[in-house]
């Protein structure tokens, strides 16, 4: 009966409480700050940048009193996609990829040439290095803050564009219905997903049956999107019902309040990200 | 909607978003929305909650539906490539958009073939751009993504056609009085 546990598999916002610096850091802050590693960890392309950026990641994971394995969940079953990416890479790039790079490894047989030149080998190692900063990274930031600070600190950051019509009230609004409308519809997906095996239909199948798979799946997927759209449709009614008016003129429960411990969070991200792209690195 | 007219989202541009973008996370998060494939890489139809919003609520809608969907699986993705923010959130925003243009220039023909081919361009729009991007970002050689954009591009335009279809015909004809019981 495993198969019909959708519920208990979902992992969104998953909160690890804990009393540490990034975990009562303003959410604002945080998300500002997660947004200027991130973007230093996607475009830092050299050796060196990446060890730095790897050690940082290390950091993070440490300042958020985050324990090491479980902030690398995620790497085990990513671990075949990591090798299948790497071979691939060495296998297809060749000379096409910096053709200028000395070539490290070369075989021939037939009319088969494999070539891997030390650009390629850079590249491989890159790319997995990014991958697990990005990793620990995102971990860090999923594990440290709940989804309501995300959409307090979502409709905060946003107020300040509500002149150029973004409607930031809105958009975190819609975070917190998605979010909120994940686990019914988890449990209306596993009603549906019994009620077709009570009438005899099976799920699963290996990858050879693509086209089993998916005359399985429609049957799930077409009323679980119609539900979702029926669901939707009563809750605009209970909205307009209610007079909802949008965000114009409202107060909110819980204030943030910013003191210059969050802000130095945020300086010393930008500062990180300018270091990692300005920085003159070897290789 | 009266607020509709001051630019903001409409509550219906809200709860639609949203439980659309909801219906996107669970696909991910349950593993359901990815289909196993003779090669190894998983076809995904995460991105029919997009199209789908796009076609019923316009480009706005299918934009923050193809944000949240791309977050989503930028914070949660196992796969290296989908690791990578330029590869995992951008394309996802124009998968709604594409769709809704595509849909709005052509209902006044076929509502069918509107839909059909709104499906077709916001799933080519999320094949090509992912793709595109991962070759850009050195993830992929070009030869590779040729293949897979053939051998995953296709049969993901037929899943979500129907998909599309299944949902977005009797849901606009019954919106508009002209669904019939048939037996």
């Amino acid at each position: 009966m495993n198969e019909f546990e959708l519920l208990r598999n979902i992992t969104i916002g998953q909160y690890l409480p804990a009393d540490s610096y990034l975990h009562r850091l303003d959410p604002r802050a945080k998300i500002l700050a997660a947004i200027l590693v991130i973007a230093a960890v996607t475009f830092t392309p050299s050796l060196v940048g990446n060890a730095c950026l790897l050690a940082a990641a290390l950091a993070l994971v440490r300042v958020g009193r985050i324990p090491l394995a479980y902030a690398l969940r995620g790497l085990v079953p990513a671990v075949p996609l990591l090798v299948l990416l790497a071979v691939m890479q060495l296998l297809f790039f060749g000379r096409n990829y910096d053709p200028t790079s000395s070539v490290v490894f070369q075989w021939r047989w037939l009319a088969v040439t494999i070539v891997v030149t030390a650009a390629v080998l850079k590249l491989v190692v890159v790319s997995a290095a990014r991958f697990i900063e990005l990793l620990l990274v995102t971990s860090v930031f999923t594990l440290s803050t709940k989804t309501t600070e995300l959409t307090l600190g979502i409709e905060s950051l946003l107020r300040p564009f509500r002149r150029l019509r973004v409607p930031a009230h809105e958009l975190a609004l819609v975070v917190t219905i998605a979010v909120r409308f994940v686990p019914t519809l988890a449990l209306e997906a596993e009603r549906l997903m019994k009620a077709q095996a009570s009438r005899g239909g099976r799920f699963g199948g290996g990858r050879w049956h693509f086209v089993t798979r998916v005359r399985q799946l429609l049957p799930i997927l077409v009323p679980l999107v119609t539900y979702a759209l029926r669901r939707g449709e009563e809750l605009i009614v209970a909205m307009e019902a209610r007079a909802y008016t949008g965000g114009t003129g409202r107060t909110a429960y819980t204030v943030l309040a910013s003191g210059p411990g969050d802000w130095l969070a945020v300086c010393i991200a930008a500062a990180f990200l300018a270091a990692m792209l300005l920085a003159p690195f070897p290789a | 909607m009266q607020d509709a007219g001051r630019g903001a989202l409409s509550i219906r541009g809200i709860v639609i978003s949203a439980v659309l973008a909801a219906v996107a996370i669970l696909l991910g998060a349950t593993r359901v929305g990815f289909i196993p494939t003779p090669t190894g890489i998983a076809a995904t139809i995460m991105h029919v909650p997009a199209i789908i919003g796009g076609v019923l609520e316009g480009p706005v809608v299918g934009a923050i539906i193809g944000t949240i969907f791309g977050v989503y699986s930028f914070f949660y993705a196992t796969v290296p490539m989908f690791k990578d923010p330029i590869v995992a959130i951008a394309p996802r925003i124009f998968i709604g958009i594409f769709a809704a243009w595509t849909y709005w220039s052509l209902r006044r023909m076929s509502e069918l073939w509107a839909i059909v081919l709104a499906a077709i361009v916001g799933t080519a729009t999320n094949t090509v751009l992912v793709l595109g991007f991962g070759v850009a970002r050195h993830y992929l050689p070009a030869k590779v993504a040729w293949v897979v954009g053939i051998t995953h591009g296709i049969p993901e335009v037929v899943v979500a056609v129907i998909l599309s279809v299944a949902v977005l015909l009797p849901w606009k004809r019954a919106h508009r009085g002209q669904a019939r019981a048939r037996v």
